[in-house]
């Protein structure tokens, strides 16, 4: 080998260094260095400065309407405020006017159904198409395979579209299922009246809740913040029979555990102990229905079945007897509401039997002033659920409706839209069911419009389908409205009333029970799959927002991971210990690789899940986050509201 | 600096003592107070907030249960929430009121004023992280990335707080920009009296039952007149149980204000809840 002079060495590593100095030169790396300098010496950003302004504005997202201020900043929107009234809805209004994701241009599918691609389109040709489109199903004799889907916020699109549906021909007019749509099924079948359920809680002094969180998001939330303080001031008494230790649970005088899925028998047992008492009902079959509650659901039977003991339902009947203003209220659930019209029929009869039904201080019947009925000659299905399950269509309306993600039933929805079908969303942000959508029609958020002025070529819902509207043949006349001004005096009023007379549905009664025993004794699955609600995502829609991922805790979600609640008893008998991994599975399949949180605060047998996770669309902040468990929750549709019946599941772990 | 010492702040001179006060039995844990927080201060918007090392927050909506007390099963056990943020404490002598972390901090980036808030400033802080190890509340956030505002969310930016950059500490100020800005507008009616001005932070406007309460604690007619709040026996401190020891056990109450550093806190929670009482004091056992 030969040797190395000094000299060449040298040479060598001169090269080296010389390459080396030019190789990082033109790497970019003293660029990206240069850059952390200022990062780290600087602040990145400075809001743009501009005169200060308060904009008077109403929060559109509930019938309550509730004043708000919107703090402007120039032309920019940067807080709103809503001075202890309301609920925390409002506050979330910027995140989803400035979100980076919103949709800007009506939208027209250029991939594959469900693949989310989409191109611009304007909004003169996407109306002409969708106009295009009713007039020929119209025309060839098939108005009845128009569809609509309302989420249970959209408030007067809800009602045009709903309009724009049966005055072409199609009696298929469906709203995803809440508190006023179940109760409003429920109240047709036992007091034979149009209208949902109105608990009058400003002026009630028992209040006893069959799982409905009543502090969590339930029905109106700003009406219940304000009731709560209410029965604080009033010494009302409030006791909330749930299967977890919810902050409503906490809140209350007393919470009364129960097992899951048992409301309905607890309600009877309850009836029983009235009927002991002397109460009765002065409504239809009521001699039936009392032979059931005498015979089958003594307090022994009962305490059996909910795990409440016999000695608390005896004192829950009691004091609900004693009160002057008695209510017993309906619909499991928080932002998300889950019940059969015969729990709603059971808890109404204690209702009936403690004589609230139809007076102050009592339960009453609501109804909100709509732009009036039109007729159709043809029936469509019962429900959103019965329709995905058993309906057909050839065009379909989403508006600020999610049912792919939300109902039980959105795989098979998704299906359904994927066929030959038309598919017409309207949102703010793409969502899963938008995305199986053949046009988006971007809307505007709540605060826009009124008072903040709309971004990009966003419209409110109603101006939208007012225009789809007008450009369908043959229906000017039942569309006088010009814009959404014209149609918001018209709608939304409350009009409540007194509750007419109750007819107790024997048959279903037997029907439910009789189901019930059934699926309550299945060794298959040992455990109760019990659904929850996290702060502010309620059922799905605010994880799109930064501030509401803010607000979860670390047994929550960390990372993508959801995490579901046992009891330590549960825990050790499956044994699993915490921050297992584990796959939950129910008679309609399994969800995937979910974390365990141990906590007392679940009863034994259970295994509680966040719902709202788990969504495939729906910006880059909700997206592949966590599962979602109404992929495996129950799907028994319930024959009077047509809605699944999703509260009750069974389930086994591995 | 150079060997002048500042003029000493005494809490009796003070022309205003922010404090709040917090009704745990009207809270119902919905969020909006955190929520109108992170507006209000320019929280910063990660890709994933759900990320608990990465996230920046001011103002921590915890969930408190009393599962882990001996004897807790299902069915007795209960949850609660608690809205945590700075405590802006005062330290334990009045004369000299210095709470743990302006105590530590090298570059004065964190300070007492004259209104009892602890400042902080976020462009003058070096990212030492004296004051989050001192903090007994876990109050104050460091930035350990950038904060990045995607695309339009930029827009809804409060220009009255200023971003932060990577590498400082931030914190709750009870939204003082928002009292500079109240001053700033009766100043231009005219008025320079500065017991005139009231404000409230955006986490109490916010709170729809009520829950949440601001004021002046030297001030009788102001809902946290803390003369009140002292007998009031819902009322409890995190780190608190000395304040019931001022009437039963006066001695020991002495003995207690003087250990180094006693935060003070001019946060008070409401309770009627006795579990929830025991575990926000931390001092009942010794």
């Amino acid at each position: 080998m030969e040797k190395l002079e000094r000299r060449e060495v040298i040479m060598m590593a001169g090269g080296a260094l010389a390459g080396a100095t030019v190789g990082t030169l033109f790497s970019g790396a003293p660029f990206l260095g240069l850059q952390w300098l200022v990062e780290w010496t600087q602040d990145q950003f400075v809001p743009a400065p501009g005169e200060e302004k308060y904009l008077q504005g109403r929060c559109l997202l509930c019938p309550s309407a509730c004043a708000l201020l919107v703090r402007m900043i120039g032309n920019r929107a940067v807080k709103v405020e809503t001075a202890n009234t309301g609920c925390y809805k409002p506050q979330l209004a910027i995140q989803m006017l400035y979100h980076p994701e919103r949709i800007k241009n009506p939208l027209k599918r250029i991939g594959k159904k469900g693949s989310g691609k989409f191109a611009p389109v304007s909004w003169e040709e996407a109306i002409k198409d969708i106009a295009a489109k009713i007039d020929g199903l119209r025309s060839s004799g098939n108005a009845t395979r128009i569809a609509a889907v309302s989420g249970s916020a959209a408030f007067a699109s809800g009602e045009i579209l709903k309009r724009l549906v049966r005055a072409s021909g199609s009696p298929n007019v469906y709203s995803e299922p809440c508190l006023n749509t179940l109760s409003a099924a429920a109240t047709r079948l036992t007091q034979g009246q149009s209208g949902s359920i109105y608990y009058d809680f400003e002026n009630a002094d028992f209040i006893l809740s069959f799982g409905a969180r009543l502090v969590e998001g339930w029905g109106d939330p700003g009406r219940m913040n304000k009731a709560l303080v209410g029965w604080k001031e009033r010494k009302a008494r409030y006791v909330q029979i749930d299967t977890a230790c919810t902050r409503s649970a906490s809140m209350a005088d007393r919470w009364v555990p129960v097992n899951a899925g048992t409301e309905t028998v607890l309600a009877l047992g309850i009836a029983n102990q009235l009927i002991a008492m002397g109460r009765r009902s002065g409504g239809a079959n009521f001699a039936q229905w009392s032979q059931i509650v005498i015979n089958d659901y003594a307090p022994e039977r009962v305490a059996e079945i909910t795990g409440v003991g016999v000695d608390a339902i005896r004192e829950i009947a009691r004091e609900f007897a004693s009160a002057r203003n008695p209510i017993a209220v309906a619909g499991r659930g928080a932002s998300a509401v889950s019940s059969s019209t015969v729990e709603f029929a059971a808890v109404q009869a204690l209702n009936s039997l403690a004589g609230s039904l139809g007076r102050r201080g009592g339960v009453l019947l609501v109804d909100y002033a709509g732009l009036g009925e039109v007729a159709v000659n043809a029936a469509g299905a019962r429900g959103l659920d019965d329709f995905i399950k058993n309906g057909a269509a050839d065009l379909i309306f989403i508006n600020e409706a999610n049912p792919v993600h939300r109902s039980v039933y959105g795989k098979a929805f998704a299906e359904k839209l994927k066929k030959d079908t038309m598919v017409v969303a309207l949102l703010p942000l793409l969502n899963d069911s938008a995305a199986y959508a053949d046009y988006v029609l971007p809307t505007i958020s709540p605060i826009e419009g009124e008072p903040v002025g709309p971004r990009f070529r966003a419209m409110h819902p109603v101006d939208a389908l007012l225009a789809i509207a007008k450009a369908v043949k043959g229906l000017e006349s039942a569309f006088p409205w010009t814009g959404r001004k014209d149609v918001f005096s018209l709608i939304g009023r409350q009009n409540v009333k007194a509750a007419g007379n109750f007819t107790f549905p024997v048959e279903l009664f037997k029907a439910y029970l009789a189901e019930f025993s059934k699926k309550i004794g299945d060794k298959n699955y040992p455990l109760a799959l019990l659904p929850i609600e996290a702060p502010m995502v309620g059922d799905g829609d605010g994880l799109a927002l930064p501030y509401v991922l803010k607000g979860l805790d670390s047994v929550t979600l960390t990372g993508a991971k959801l995490w579901v609640m046992m009891n330590p008893e549960t825990a050790k008998r499956e044994g699993v210990s915490e921050g297992s991994r584990i796959d939950i599975e129910s008679a309609r399949g399994e969800i995937g690789s979910v974390k365990v949180h141990i906590t007392k605060t679940i009863a034994p047998g259970a295994v509680a899940i966040p719902i709202g996770f788990g969504h495939e669309f729906y910006t880059r902040y909700a997206e592949d986050k966590g599962v979602n468990a109404k992929e495996i929750m129950s799907d028994d549709i319930d024959p009077i509201s047509g809605a699944a019946d999703w509260w009750f599941t069974r389930v086994k772990i591995s | 600096m150079s060997g002048q010492e500042a003029p000493k702040k005494k809490v009796s001179d003070m022309k205003r003592l922010w404090g709040m006060s917090i009704d745990l039995d009207k809270c119902t844990g919905c969020g909006a107070c955190q929520v109108a927080c992170s507006q209000e201060n320019n929280m910063p918007i990660f890709e994933d907030d759900s990320d608990l090392p990465k996230r920046v927050v001011f103002l921590d909506l915890m969930k408190v249960t009393n599962e882990m007390d001996k004897g807790a099963k299902f069915g007795d056990v209960k949850v609660a929430y608690l809205p945590k943020m700075c405590m802006q404490c005062a330290g334990n002598d009045p004369d000299n009121p210095y709470p743990p972390c302006v105590s530590v901090c090298p570059v004065v980036a964190t300070d007492i004023g004259d209104d009892g808030v602890v400042s902080q400033i976020w462009s003058r802080c070096i990212g030492c992280r004296y004051c989050q190890a001192s903090c007994p509340y876990e109050a104050r956030v460091f930035h350990w990335w950038k904060p990045v505002y995607e695309g339009s969310f930029k827009e809804g930016l409060n220009p009255d707080v200023s971003v932060s950059s990577r590498g400082a500490v931030v914190k709750c100020t009870f939204c003082s920009h928002i009292w500079k800005r109240e001053r700033d507008r009766m100043i231009a009616k005219g008025i320079t009296d500065i017991n005139a001005v009231q404000y409230t932070p955006s986490c109490v406007s916010s709170c729809p039952t009520g829950a949440m309460k601001f004021g002046d604690l030297k001030d009788p007619r102001s809902p946290v007149y803390e003369e009140k709040l002292r007998r009031d026996p819902r009322a409890v401190r995190l780190v608190h149980s000395i304040d019931e020891l001022r009437d039963t056990n006066p001695a020991e109450y002495d003995r207690r204000m003087k250990i180094k550093q006693f935060p003070n806190p001019k946060v008070w929670y409401l309770t009627g809840s006795e579990w929830l009482r025991k575990k926000l004091s931390v001092f009942e056992k010794s």
